[in-house]
């Protein structure tokens, strides 16, 4: 489970996230929705500890700093960002080093093979396009086995195939009880995933809604519902 | 730390398999090299020759090095930006379950070899130069190792980790560390003014007290001073002084709580030098990690033009949005240079008859040396929207650049008038002077395209500038010993038309051929 308490962010005099707070419990998708600005990115990267903040943040029960909760938590940027002179193959190979993780040689194959890079395993990460970056990236949040991932606009740059097997791969991680936060602005794209959403503007959460209790809405309608915004 | 160290090591094989396979980086690596070890001998030489080869000249060198490294130490890690972290590390390193305050420690292992490789080459220089004992110089060698690096990583543990002293403390520690630095060089630099630059000059500076008894740096440099000459009663308290302070400092670095909250910082400093290497490599010029955000002005007015000249009026634009227009970091390295020239060659150049000729020299020095300045111009050839304009490809090179003569005019106007003036030019060869300056400026543009265009990506940045100085040299070269011919044989001052004219003809001829570039955006790979 993903637990904020209270979250505040400033910079300098811009507070960018206020006293923000959500849960999402284990095996359920939560998807993090708001306009430009609204403060989602800092929530995120509070999350992932990149940065200073007020309040508390709980993987599975454990404050997020401590190395306990980072063993068991995935984080996929918005943007990534490879090692030049690292390959694909060895990104993997730090992960399973830096997090002990017992993923075995098979699943990493198997992994590369879902998300189409079995042929680029000994491509160095400035040789790869932006959507393979994304997808080595992805393979490489969950080569750690996470029990929470965190997921930052990760359609953005995925080919059609690789945004199937990406929603794919959430559903499975649910169905192992693993927490899961999605951040996007592309919400047809997590319509089927969600099963708690939070909605966000101006640095609050200003709403939200479990999937089980809106039936057959779409989530666009709820999203514009909630911000006041025109769906076109 | 296993992960770590496998990123290093993996990261450091790739790098060297990448050069193996461009032997043209391999030959550029060795030449550098052989360059480096020539310039040592070099330094060796006439460090004998000032008879400055004994302990005591070392002592001097080294305590000048620690002084000035340590504070920078000092100043990077307090403002943390003494550790190099790439764009990878909010990715993959600083989520990861490793402590925060071994990733900082590690991620500064470029800082430990820089303290490793200069150290061994002060015991080389030791042992074969200055005449020390090689026993001496392996105890400079392991304190330099040891204790230093020591107090380096705690410092840097110390201000990196540290978040209980406020950011303005922080701030005015660095400030007062600049003026330290700044007091230091000027008080050396007057200090040797006024007493002639000699080793009983330097023996008595390096060789007061005082300088030992300065907290840490000084107590460092007695330990040095203990090592390479023997025991006195201030260098052994000083000495013990700095182990009890490196000790307290390890163990207050070791017990401190890091959660990992200077990621915040080091994830700024990791976008700010991607930033700063991207420009370096684009050839715009960087003085800085992290430059402040530009701000523009706010301007009114309106400019109607088509095809091609649209991209000039855009520029002028642009540079009327800027605080200082078109004055330019060049534009300040001119005048500093201008000045400094003006006054130190002042009374060797009227000793000689032909002031005129120094001034065209250092002109010609400071277009031929200084690159890797670019305006404008060429973030252009990284815009579609230029080669779509309908227009032709001269058209586009000529409007694309305009703004750059402009401003090489200007520039040259900064750079000549002042030496002319203190050295007694006449107004008439000054402004040929600058004309001539704002002409090789322009060839240097278009040489560079040239150059790009012969050598592409193949010798890189650094290969293509090397291609550039030397076939601008080459062409320049020719049209120079045509003028000095005239000029010996028929009058001095007629170099100066000479050159102008046929520098404006090959600048023409050469911008012909860079408008090449200029028609499809495919040549850029």
């Amino acid at each position: 489970m993903l637990e904020i308490q209270e979250l505040s962010k400033s910079y300098g005099k811009h507070l960018a996230v206020d006293k923000v707070s959500f849960f999402v419990p284990d095996g359920q998708v939560g998807i993090l929705l708001g306009p430009n600005g609204a403060g989602k990115s800092t929530i995120i990267k509070s999350i992932a500890g990149l940065l200073r903040y007020q309040g508390r943040i709980g993987i599975q029960g454990m404050s997020s700093r401590s190395l306990e909760a980072k063993k068991i938590f995935g984080y996929v940027p918005e943007i990534p960002a490879l090692f030049d002179a690292l390959t694909v193959r060895e990104h993997v190979e730090y992960i399973r080093k830096a997090y002990s993780s017992t993923i075995t040689d098979e699943e990493v194959q198997t992994l590369f093979e879902r998300f189409e890079l079995a042929d680029k395993q000994d491509k160095l990460g400035n040789e790869l396009s932006k959507g393979m970056m994304q997808k080595v990236s992805i393979c490489c949040a969950l080569a750690i086995k996470p029990r929470v991932i965190l997921l930052d606009e990760p359609m953005v740059g995925l080919d059609p195939q690789a945004i199937k097997e990406l929603k794919k791969v959430v559903l499975e991680l649910r169905d192992q009880g693993v927490t899961v936060l999605i951040s996007t602005h592309m919400l047809e794209m997590v319509e089927e995933l969600w099963d708690v959403m939070f909605v966000m503007d101006q640095s609050h959460i200003i709403g939200s809604y479990r999937k089980e209790d809106v039936g057959e809405k779409d989530l666009d309608d709820l999203f514009f519902e909630m911000t006041g915004g025109e769906k076109r | 730390m296993r992960a770590l160290l496998y990123l290093t090591w993996r990261s450091f094989v790739n790098n060297v398999k990448r050069a193996l396979k461009k032997p043209v980086t391999l030959i550029l690596i060795i030449l550098l090299g052989v360059y480096a070890v020539y310039v040592l001998f070099m330094v060796g030489k006439l460090v004998t020759e000032l008879r400055f080869d004994s302990a005591d000249g070392l002592i001097a060198l080294v305590s000048v090095w620690t002084i000035y490294i340590f504070l920078s130490d000092f100043l990077a890690y307090s403002s943390r930006k003494g550790v190099i972290f790439r764009q990878a590390h909010p990715h993959f390193v600083f989520p990861a379950p490793i402590s925060p305050k071994l990733i900082l420690i590690h991620s500064a292992w470029m800082n430990y070899l820089t303290s490793v490789v200069v150290s061994l080459l002060f015991v080389l220089a030791g042992v074969t130069v200055f005449s020390v004992e090689p026993w001496r110089m392996a105890l400079f060698f392991i304190v330099g190792c040891i204790l230093e690096l020591l107090l380096e990583v705690s410092v840097m543990v110390f201000m990196y980790t540290n978040e209980t002293l406020p950011e303005r403390f922080m701030k005015g520690l660095s400030l007062g560390i600049k003026i330290f630095l700044g007091a230091m060089t000027l008080f050396l630099v007057l200090y040797f003014r006024r007493e002639g630059f000699s080793l009983a000059t330097v023996s008595a500076f390096f060789d007061w007290p005082g300088l030992q008894m300065i907290p840490v740096v000084g107590w460092n440099i007695a330990a040095y001073r203990l090592i390479l000459t023997g025991p006195t009663n201030l260098n052994m308290v000083c000495t013990a002084l700095y182990a009890c302070t490196v000790a307290a400092a390890f163990l207050t670095a070791k017990h401190m709580r890091c959660e990992g909250a200077y990621y915040e910082d080091a994830a700024k400093f990791a976008d700010d030098y991607a930033e700063m290497k991207r420009k370096q490599n684009s050839g715009e010029m960087v003085t800085g990690i992290g430059e402040k955000k530009r701000k523009f002005r706010r301007i009114s007015g309106d400019y109607r033009a088509s095809g091609a000249k649209a991209v000039f009026y855009r520029q002028l634009l642009e540079y009327k949005k800027e605080r200082w227009f078109i004055f330019t970091k060049a534009t300040v390295i001119n005048l500093v240079a201008s000045a400094v020239m003006a006054f130190a060659l002042r009374q060797n150049v009227g000793r000689t008859e032909v002031p005129q000729l120094f001034l065209l020299g250092m002109t010609a020095y400071m277009t031929l040396v200084f690159s890797g300045i670019t305006g404008k111009w060429e973030t252009e050839l990284k815009s579609p929207y230029l080669f779509l304009i309908p227009d032709t490809p001269f058209k586009k090179l000529w409007y694309a650049t305009l703004m750059e003569h402009v401003k090489a005019f200007v520039d040259g106007i900064v750079l000549c008038v002042p030496m002319g003036a203190v050295w007694g030019v006449s107004p008439g060869l000054i402004l040929m002077t600058i004309l001539i300056y704002t002409v090789l400026q322009a060839n240097k543009m278009y040489t560079r395209v040239v150059a790009q265009c012969l050598v592409g990506d193949f010798l890189g940045k650094t290969g293509q500038d090397i291609i550039r100085m030397l076939l601008q040299m080459f062409i320049i070269g020719i049209g120079g010993m045509a003028a000095v011919a005239a000029g010996i044989l028929i009058h001095v001052n007629l170099v100066f038309p000479i050159i102008l004219f046929y520098s404006i003809i090959v600048t023409a001829v050469m911008g012909a051929l860079a408008s090449v570039r200029f028609d499809t955006m495919e040549q850029m790979n």
